[in-house]
């Protein structure tokens, strides 16, 4: 039984923050995963909870123990690497039995559980081999043996499927999850890939810069995102954004236009808004729909007809671009002017700190 | 036409090689063949008698069987410097490569000027004597790890470079501690390094000359190339035990590249990573 703790975490490199003060509750067996763009500190943190990378500042406890100066080896974790890192001088067979080998296992009991783990990961055949002769999505999950040999309480992924290709992602992806329902095990894993956030995680932590941006549910990350750059993280296409004025400031409500806006009545949470803030509306490209008049007008700059849905590429007059992903075909052509409506309970207002104001 | 140039080209260049690697060895192996009188002539000309055997007993035998104390301490030198070279040369390099500290300009300094700076022969005579160890095969073993190191860390350090750090840090997460990972993951990764590191380092020590001249004295530490005095003085050389004495210590350098050159041509081609 072991869930984490990280108490406000900090890492800086020299003088340069790196984790400016994470706060982190993982609960036993839960699969976390932390997206966020190139360089914002999300494989850091992993090391470090893995403890590659010092901690600079605050606690790191896993279980009930403060895990801050703790041997990597102590920790009860194991790591799946970016590209592997499988031993090449090693045999499979060796290669997921190596970390057993160092705890000076009885051989007999070692064998058991290297092919143990060789039959979970439908590999027995492949034992005898060296990682140069196995194919990516081979050599993935030999090194997924190689830490589910350990029984570690703690499973650490480092953007494992990014140097596999497109269909071997979905299927490792569905594999990964398999494994997590049945090691019931608490899985932490980081990507930059909002698919497999959306669909690997019980729990999404986006991180930007260092900071926490959000944490929640994959679905309530998408539905009621906290401030701006989640909005625009979570979901794609992303949330298009439009800065408008408050028009009006009702109990439960806010009224807003701009230059390609009529005023529209959108439910917020109005504390300390007042007539004439400037405030940013967000919408999903779904949420847009063709009606026979629209608040939103633009001319169109792109289609693409997929059959199934179009996404039309608008140019509004302010000189923003949005994007609508409109269900079924439409026969649309370029520089055509068209309308757009969106429900008004689908937006979002937010502030002037581009904090989100989901209404209570 | 440029076929033809390049035939030409080639024949030219076995033609040299042939003369300058094969005509020596062959006149070695001619003059080993040949009695003391028939030697003294010192010309390309074809054995009279077969008197190899003869020679190579008279050799062994010379001076209360030198060569054989001789080649007992030769191989042991060569064994235990080359050991020890590989084993501190890929821990240096190993450090030197992952481990960046503001000592490492001052590290590489001291290397390089370890391989330009020639060895100064009365100090360390001074030193070896003040140590106990001037005269014994230890002190000698130190000497040619102390001369060779330099080059071997150059020689491993470039190659520790290209080993993804992910292999130490998996090897952590495994729970292996710093030798684990040093002696079970990266020194195997070496192995083509390793062995061109054998081949050269055992030839040269194997058949250094001036270091033990120098600092090995006495007739119970003889090193092979210092048996080739026993044939040569001022007023009288037996060329044929000479050369027949050059022939026997020319051949365990000459086993040791036949065994490792298979072995550098297979190398080490397994993907450490994505392939």
């Amino acid at each position: 039984m072991a869930g984490l703790e990280l108490k406000s975490l900090h890492k800086s490199y020299g003088d340069v923050p790196v984790i400016k003060g994470v706060d982190l509750t993982v609960e036993h067996g839960e699969f976390v995963v932390f997206v966020g763009p190139s360089g914002c500190g999300k494989s850091t943190l992993l090391r470090m909870i893995a403890g590659l990378e010092d901690i600079t500042g605050g606690e790191l406890w896993i279980g009930d123990k403060l895990c801050n100066a703790v041997e990597p080896r102590d920790r009860g974790i194991a790591m799946v690497f970016q590209n592997y890192a499988l031993y090449p001088h090693m045999t499979v067979y060796d290669n997921i039995g190596f970390g057993l080998k160092l705890a000076r296992t009885p051989k007999d009991i070692r064998d058991s559980k290297i092919r143990e783990a060789a039959r979970i990961l439908q590999m027995e055949h492949l034992l005898e081999r060296k990682p140069g002769q196995l194919s990516g999505g081979q050599r993935q999950r030999v090194a997924i043996g190689r830490a589910i040999v350990r029984k570690p309480e703690v499973f650490l992924f480092d953007e494992p499927l990014s140097n596999l290709d497109a269909a071997l992602r979905v299927d490792t992806r569905m594999e990964i999850s398999k494994l997590h329902q049945d090691l019931g095990a608490t899985m932490i894993y980081v990507t930059h890939d909002q698919i497999e956030a959306m669909t690997l995680a019980d729990k999404i932590v986006v991180l930007n810069g260092g900071v926490v941006q959000q944490v929640g549910a994959p679905i309530e990350l998408y539905q009621r995102p906290a401030n701006l750059f989640v909005a625009g993280f979570i979901g794609s296409p992303k949330m298009n954004f439009m800065a408008v004025t408050v028009d009006n400031v009702a109990a439960n409500a806010v009224t807003v236009s701009g230059k390609d806006l009529s005023p529209v009545s959108i439910p917020a949470d109005v504390t300390g808004l007042t007539l004439g803030d400037t405030v940013t509306l967000g919408i999903r490209p779904h949420a847009l729909t063709i009606p026979t008049t629209g608040s939103v007008v633009g001319r169109i700059n792109l289609v693409e007809r997929l059959g199934n849905e179009t996404i039309v590429n608008l140019g509004l007059t302010s000189g923003i671009s949005w994007l609508a992903v409109l269900d079924g075909d439409h026969n649309l052509a370029t520089g055509q002017t068209l309308q757009l409506a969106f429900d008004p309970t689908s937006a979002v207002i937010f502030d002037g700190e581009g904090r989100a104001r989901h209404p209570a | 036409m440029k076929q033809r140039t390049s035939i030409i080209g080639g024949f030219a260049a076995i033609a040299a090689t042939f003369v300058v690697f094969v005509i020596p060895f062959l006149f070695i192996i001619l003059m080993a063949f040949k009695d003391r009188q028939q030697s003294a002539l010192r010309d390309f000309s074809w054995p009279n008698g077969f008197h190899l055997f003869d020679n190579i007993f008279e050799v062994v035998k010379t001076r209360n069987w030198m060569m054989i104390t001789a080649f007992i301490n030769s191989t042991l030198i060569t064994v235990v410097s080359v050991t020890l070279l590989i084993v501190f040369a890929a821990m240096v390099g190993f450090v030197l490569a992952r481990r960046k500290t503001r000592f490492n300009g001052l590290i590489e300094f001291l290397i390089l000027a370890g391989l330009m700076i020639p060895p100064a022969v009365v100090p360390t005579i001074w030193l070896l004597q003040g140590l106990k160890l001037f005269g014994t095969l230890h002190g000698m073993i130190l000497i040619e790890v102390a001369y060779n190191l330099p080059f071997s860390i150059i020689l491993y350090r470039a190659f520790i470079a290209t080993i993804p750090r992910e292999l130490d840090e998996a090897a952590v997460i495994d729970g292996a501690r710093p030798l684990d990972v040093f002696f079970r993951i990266v020194l195997p990764l070496l192995w083509p390094v390793t062995v061109t590191n054998i081949v050269v380092q055992s030839v040269g020590i194997f058949n250094d000359f001036t270091n033990p001249l120098y600092y090995l004295p006495g007739n119970g530490n003889a090193t092979v190339q210092l048996t080739l005095y026993n044939f040569q003085s001022q007023f009288s050389t037996a060329y044929n035990l000479l050369f027949t004495n050059i022939l026997l210590i020319t051949i365990p350098p000459l086993i040791v590249f036949l065994f490792f050159n298979r072995q550098i041509v297979a190398g080490m081609t397994a993907g450490a990573v994505k392939g």
